[in-house]
């Protein structure tokens, strides 16, 4: 399947991220004539497990979660981020997660937005919101070359791509920067041949940053 | 949801079995090796210890299974179908599903060597038929190093997916292709021991004698 990278908006220190961020990067966008083609939509879900005794604190996964991505409609991504561990199963892996009642949801987050056509590129922008309210909690873009499916032989025109991008959007003196973190695929077992699990992978690294950000914000607060 | 049906029979009976089997559903027989692994919750994860298998179809080691059995239909319209009912639900996984349990928590409770054959078919409801030895592995996930839980003996169970709204026709599709499998096992649900029949090796040499072409 064809690459892509999953990019966040990070904001500047002391600055958080809002709406108006997302209206001017979406105009950025469409600016360097991005053909909007329609929306898209991922939920990511935070599990956290149940314990018969809360007092004993056994080392269970505080970082375990769930992707539905909307390439792959039919599949759920399983991840552990700490021990680089990513699951493809069907979607009813998720049926089954629910009758064990070893884990439970502790959030949920829709990653949702309108898709871009623009050349080779298919470009995705979307705001990042709790599933059960309109709070913006970040601005996510996801960049796809259509033409390869290796990463090693795109890195080039995909970073010249996201260089040309970063530099559409300074120009609008917008307080922050889009960023892009590469986990390394190869610790989660992936090969340099793209594939769902890789965007599962690069979802989970975006939100432990949108995290860690929020943290240091609210501890600055 | 499932439907399901077991039995047992003696192994020398198998090959007359499958001869049947293979006239009655007119599909070649599968091969079936299958590592089966069953997990269980740890002392303090969730309310009440819960239980999945794995399931690695050696023959296609990828994708795994994730099979979760849950409770049985109970009441007295479950009782009177001869057919048991149950919740079960699975999912293909990637091969790294066993990591994965183990890291949430979970803890393997015991594993076993499925061998045998399957026949799948489409009678009244999509039926699956396999007929298998059950062999424990004499060191932790040793496949090649098994001996048979039950010497001479060999487990068939009949399944066939079903939803809600047609378990009944489902169950009913099972239960009259079972009858066509009496003169050699009896099959009943799961629990109820039934033993091996005492028609099993007349009609086996019949049906080895005419090579399983009789129309039943």
């Amino acid at each position: 399947m064809p690459l892509k990278r999953v990019l966040h908006w990070q904001p500047n220190a002391g600055t958080t991220v809002n709406t108006q961020i997302l209206n001017e990067v979406t105009q950025c966008v469409e600016s360097i004539n991005g053909v909007k083609e329609g929306r898209w939509k991922a939920t990511l879900t935070y599990y956290k497990p149940i314990l018969r005794d809360q007092s004993q604190a056994p080392e269970l996964p505080r970082d375990f979660l769930g992707i539905s991505l909307p390439e792959q409609p039919n599949k759920y991504y399983l991840i552990i981020r700490g021990q680089r561990i990513v699951l493809e199963a069907d979607s009813s892996i998720q049926t089954i997660m629910e009758k064990l009642q070893s884990y439970k949801s502790r959030v949920a987050l829709y990653f949702e937005g309108f898709q871009y056509q623009l050349g080779d590129f298919q470009l995705r922008v979307g705001k990042v919101t709790p599933t059960h309210s309109d709070n913006l909690r970040g601005i996510i873009m996801e960049v796809e070359y259509l033409p390869l499916s290796s990463i090693d032989k795109s890195r080039q025109v995909m970073e010249e791509f996201v260089d040309i991008w970063k530099e559409a959007i300074s120009k609008r003196s917008l307080p922050g920067h889009f960023m892009h973190m590469e986990p390394n695929f190869m610790e989660y077992g992936l090969s340099d041949h793209y594939s769902s699990q890789h965007t599962a992978v690069q979802y989970a690294t975006v939100m432990a940053q949108l995290i860690a950000t929020q943290s240091v914000q609210a501890a600055r607060n | 949801m499932e439907c399901v049906v077991q039995g047992i029979i003696e192994t020398q009976h198998v090959e007359a079995l499958e001869i049947l089997l293979q006239g009655l559903c007119g599909v070649h027989k599968e091969h079936l090796r299958v590592h089966e692994l069953y997990l269980k919750s740890g002392p303090n994860l969730g309310h009440v210890t819960s239980e999945v298998r794995l399931l690695c179809n050696l023959e296609h080691p990828e994708p795994w299974t994730v099979k979760h059995v849950g409770g049985a239909l109970r009441g007295a319209g479950a009782e009177q179908i001869s057919v048991l009912v149950r919740n079960m639900v699975e999912s293909k996984a990637s091969k790294n599903v066993l990591r994965l349990f183990y890291a949430l928590g979970y803890k393997l409770d015991h594993e076993l060597l499925r061998v045998g054959s399957a026949f799948h078919f489409k009678r009244g409801a999509w039926i699956t038929v396999t007929v298998s030895s059950i062999n424990k592995m004499l060191k932790l996930h040793a496949i090649d190093d098994t001996v048979p839980v039950t010497l001479g003996i060999q487990v068939v169970e009949v399944t066939a997916p079903a939803t809600s709204e047609n378990y009944s026709e489902v169950a009913a599709a099972v239960s009259s292709f079972c009858e066509y499998l009496a003169p050699l096992l009896h099959l009943s649900k799961p629990g109820v021991s039934t033993g091996v029949v005492p028609t099993a090796a007349a009609a086996a040499a019949s049906l080895m004698s005419d090579g399983g072409g009789t129309t039943l």
